[in-house]
């Protein structure tokens, strides 16, 4: 999963180290838009529907918590 | 009582004092007492209006959390049920709570859309009646609107979206959320606080804490020296040149709109210090408005840096939750089939970003010179990420290096353009003033003399004004470049001797009373955003 998570982000930022990043939102490295493209892609890959509810800094501001929540929707089903 | 006057020095003060006076625990009482006795002192009875707001919100409040509730009790009786079974639960239980949500949200924002666009409505459908010749028309209705309406609405629909989502819990105790939704120094002009970060600070009692007192006075003195000597010292080119702008060529009507610019941010910013720094001397923080935003590199960048709790109350409950919509998914699936994946997947977020700029502009004014003004900057930021690979690639051409100094002012020089041709629309009189204006500026650039040849002295500010206007827009730009660097004066400050304190606090003072634009003979200007 993580592989497939960082390969979708790195297409869709390609000049992000993902992997070092421990604040993409909270110091502005993922803007809105990128937060949306994503999201979107998130949900066509792992199959998941990410809620607006989800939209807080804590579940996309490092991979580690994007894997985090990826896990718990496909557990809620 | 306007928030620059001495009756309002005089209102803080006590204020102040009988908040910490009363035990700790009651202290909230005195913010409430204090809240309404200035809406009512400004508003008169309009304060019924406020009042119906914040209880409508506050009934929708509790019946979201009740409802929140329930649910989450049906959901833990029912663990036996299948992940399908309790997916389908869940879009059950989800849709009577989307009902109450969006019965709160009508009646809220129906007040606002009655008064504030009743008669923009109205105009325009009296328009389209004519040309079609029905012989119907809308009355016109004289309507007040209440101060901050356009700020508190929007405060309030944040309210219930975060109880609809769990985010916050609703307030239990009308009193309380009455504070929550009055507090006397933001009602004016924001910011446009969230329940989760504002709310508890309002309700407990703040220990007396002399640093933060002082901090909070010297915010307001910055705040008053901004809107007074600056703003105040602005508007009056301003005024004259945006009256009588056919008589100028392009350099001056662009000028005329860079000054424009300037004086939006002082008399704004000006007025969020004071908010925040009577807010600070009570112990409470509010959120941050502006961060230093003629260092902006994109327009994207301007608005995270420019009313910054406007632009994020329109990310979170406009520009996301239409972006992740069970409608634009859909579209965004079927527009990937027609238009392919790079405009398909894009499609849905740039719409979901117009209407969101397109609310942006509406939200200022009920008239299409603001529509446009928001439109104006949506579309920059919609052809900046649409073109950022055309522009990648061109500053590699260019053997741009992006880290220069001297490309970081080159971006914020073309910021600053775009955002002051945007402008046009937020100040002049309407859009075809805006649209002549705009291709005016284009008129006559040999004409590039005014600085020296005495045309700046007929604009209503002698040459000492002008003088004393551009050192301390050099102040202003200054402070905001060592904000930028992240040092706060008030930190070095507070390190400073008394006595040196103390004498930067009078002349501080003296700055205002000497060089402010005030007095009997000259009526101070209502803040620009009180107007929204």
């Amino acid at each position: 999963m993580r592989e497939q998570l960082l390969a979708l982000l790195e297409e869709i930022r390609p000049d992000v180290e993902f992997e070092k990043e421990k604040k993409l939102i909270d110091d502005s490295i993922l803007d809105s838009f990128d937060i949306i493209s994503i999201v979107q892609e998130m949900n066509d890959t792992f199959d998941i529907e990410i809620d607006v509810e989800e939209l807080v800094p804590a579940n996309f501001n490092t991979i580690e918590a994007m894997i985090e929540l990826i896990e718990k929707l496909q557990a809620e089903g | 009582m306007t928030i620059i006057s001495f009756e309002f020095l005089l209102f803080v003060l006590a204020v102040v004092l009988v908040y910490y006076i009363v035990p700790k625990k009651k202290r909230w009482i005195v913010l409430l007492a204090g809240s309404f006795v200035f809406y009512w002192l400004n508003s008169k009875w309009l304060v019924f209006v406020l009042l119906g707001t914040s209880m409508t919100t506050y009934l929708f409040g509790l019946l979201l959390q009740r409802q929140n509730e329930k649910n989450k009790a049906v959901l833990q009786s029912n663990k036996e049920l299948s992940k399908e079974e309790k997916k389908r639960l869940k879009e059950k239980q989800k849709k009577k709570n989307r009902r109450i949500l969006a019965a709160g949200i009508l009646l809220v924002l129906g007040a606002l859309l009655f008064l504030k666009y009743f008669n923009f409505f109205g105009d325009n459908l009296n328009a389209l009646f004519s040309a079609a010749g029905t012989g119907w028309t809308i009355p016109y209705l004289k309507l007040l609107l209440p101060l901050g309406i356009s700020f508190y609405t929007l405060q309030a629909i944040a309210y219930l979206v975060d109880i609809y989502h769990g985010k916050v819990q609703a307030d239990r105790n009308p009193a309380k959320f009455l504070l929550f939704m009055s507090f006397f120094p933001q009602i004016i002009q924001g910011p446009i606080p969230r329940h989760g970060h504002l709310a508890d600070q309002l309700y407990e009692g703040h220990a007396f804490d002399y640093r933060r007192l002082c901090f909070g006075a010297q915010l307001m003195l910055w705040g008053f020296i901004k809107k007074l000597v600056i703003a105040e010292r602005l508007a009056i080119p301003v005024n004259y040149l945006f009256e009588n702008y056919r008589n100028y060529s392009g350099p001056i009507v662009f000028f005329a709109v860079a000054l424009y610019g300037l004086q939006v941010y002082a008399d704004f910013s000006g007025g969020m210090d004071i908010a925040r720094g009577v807010a600070q001397m009570l112990g409470i923080e509010l959120a941050l408005n502006f961060k230093q935003p003629y260092y902006s590199t994109s327009i994207e960048d301007f608005w995270r840096r420019w009313h910054i709790t406007m632009g994020s109350w329109m990310k979170d409950y406009v520009f996301y939750p239409l972006s992740l919509s069970k409608a634009f998914t859909n579209l965004s699936r079927k527009s990937r089939k027609i238009l392919g994946q790079f405009v398909g997947k894009r499609l849905p977020a740039f719409l979901a970003m117009f209407i969101a700029y397109f609310c942006v502009g509406f939200w200022h004014g009920a008239n299409w010179k603001c529509i446009a003004y928001g439109v104006w900057n949506g579309c920059f930021i919609m052809s900046g990420i649409l073109l950022e690979g055309v522009y990648q690639k061109s500053r590699e051409i260019c053997g741009i290096n992006e880290s220069a100094v001297t490309w970081r002012l080159f971006r914020m020089l073309r910021t600053f353009v775009i955002v002051s041709f945007g402008r046009f629309f937020s100040r002049a009189a309407d859009l075809p003033t805006a649209l002549d204006m705009f291709g005016r500026t284009f008129k006559h650039w040999r004409d590039i003399t005014f600085i020296t040849n005495g045309t700046l002295l007929k604009l209503g500010l002698n040459n000492a004004n002008w003088i004393v206007l551009s050192l301390f827009v050099i102040v202003l730009l200054y402070v905001d470049s060592r904000h930028e660097k992240g040092i706060s004066f008030r930190e070095v400050f507070a390190r400073q001797p008394l006595l040196f304190r103390w004498a930067i606090y009078i002349a501080a003072i003296l700055l205002v009373l000497i060089f402010g634009i005030y007095g009997p003979e000259y009526n101070v200007a209502n803040f620009v955003y009180e107007q929204f």
